[in-house]
Order: structure tokens, then sequence, then C-alpha cells
């Protein structure tokens, strides 16, 4: 069975716990040493959004936290284009743009690709 | 009555459903994930715009800033906690969850 672990992302911050709980998972299975992608589609993507603050809703900004998730060994973040396009966002809009070769990257990818990375995983874990 | 709408347009259809009961001149309130719709060039746009022909449309600050939306649709009127509870105060309240 695959080690590879896919966490779909697919709802907005803030409006629920979900986005909180996924943040909180991959950091659980990062130091597993399992192989862990993280997808966002959908209102998944505004999770990404920079410049969140959510202060006013005296709430920690989940913006703020994707960037530290390497130090948990997760370091594979893609993003559908479909998705963002819908929104009017680009990848400009979004907060990780480090490259991959410094570590950590996001990705904007299409739906055919979205597939083949659940596809190969050995579970998917929807937030 | 000041309908409240708390749903991402981009997933629900909660908006939509709500400018088809609502009476015009009505108010509608967005919050929490409901504030998505009125952010610039998405999908959701025309819906919106749609609903500033016949309804004032509100907007609450602390939601906005929470999810990063610096940009607002024209005529969308902004409002703070203050605001919120005037509009609560002056209107009976449909929650359109």
């Amino acid at each position: 069975m695959s080690n590879k672990v896919a966490v779909l992302m697919r709802r907005a911050p803030y409006g629920s716990v979900y986005t909180a709980e996924g943040f909180r998972s991959m950091m659980g299975i990062g130091v597993f040493e399992m192989d862990v992608r993280v997808i966002f589609v959908d209102d998944g993507v505004y999770a990404l959004v920079k410049g969140q603050d959510p202060s006013a809703l005296d709430m920690k900004s989940l913006g703020d936290g994707f960037p530290m998730l390497p130090d948990f060994e997760v370091t594979k973040f893609y993003v559908h284009d479909l998705s963002l396009a819908e929104r009017g966002l680009t990848k400009d809009d979004l907060v990780l743009v480090l490259s991959r070769s410094e570590g950590m990257g996001v990705e904007v990818v299409d739906s055919a690709t979205i597939a083949r990375l659940l596809t190969e995983s050995g579970a998917v874990l929807p937030f | 009555m000041l309908y409240m709408v708390n749903k991402s347009p981009l997933m629900h259809n909660n908006l939509e459903t709500c400018l088809r009961i609502a009476p015009p001149e009505e108010p509608i309130l967005l919050y929490e994930d409901g504030v998505y719709a009125v952010a610039p060039g998405t999908k959701a746009e025309a819906l919106v715009r749609q609903a500033l022909q016949s309804h004032p449309v509100y907007a609450l600050k602390a939601d906005l800033e929470a999810r990063g939306l610096r940009q607002c649709i024209e005529g969308v009127e902004i409002i703070d906690y203050d605001g919120f509870v005037a509009l609560v105060e002056k209107h009976d309240v449909v929650p359109w969850l």
C-alpha cells in the first residue's frame, strides 16, 4: 500500500472548523514520515489567501500557519487552477511562494493532475 | 426584514435562493463565508450586482478582514459590529442558513 496521503481541502477557513482541523492533521501525519500532499480545491483555495486577519473574530490566521508546515515535513502543496480562476485569484494572491527547490512550493495544477494525485494516494483525508 | 446569508456563494446557492424570495428594498446582510460574494472577479459577482439593483447589500467588516478580502464590489456597504447591531434593531431578521 502506498504511504502517500492526500489531504483534500475544499472549504473556506473560519466559517467552519474544517480548515483548522485539516491543518492539525497535516502536522500529525507529517511527523509519521508519510508522504503528504496537500490539495486545495473549491473554497479550499481561500485558506491560502494572503493578508488574513481574523483577530476581530478572536481566531488565529490560518494563512500564517501553512508556511510553517515544512517544519513538520509537509512540503507539497497543489492548488487547482479552475478553483482559483472562478474566484478571481492568481498564484500571486496566495501565501507559500517559495519554489520547490527551496524545500517548499505551491504548484497550480489542472483537474487531471488533481485526479492523478488522488488516485496515487493510499488514503484521501477530506476537510 | 433583514435577510442574512452566511454561506459561500461558490459552494452553496443560499444567496441565489435568498434573492428569489427577498422583496425589493429589503436589506441583505452578508457575513461569515457569505462575504466571499462581495470580492470582485468571482463567479458570483453578477449575482451581487443583480442584488444591488433592488436591495441594500451589507457586508461585515470583521469577516472580510479575517478572510484577507481587501476589495469590495462597488455599492456594497461595509459595516462593523455596531452597524450590524443597528440593522438588527431596525429590522426583523430572516437567517437564510
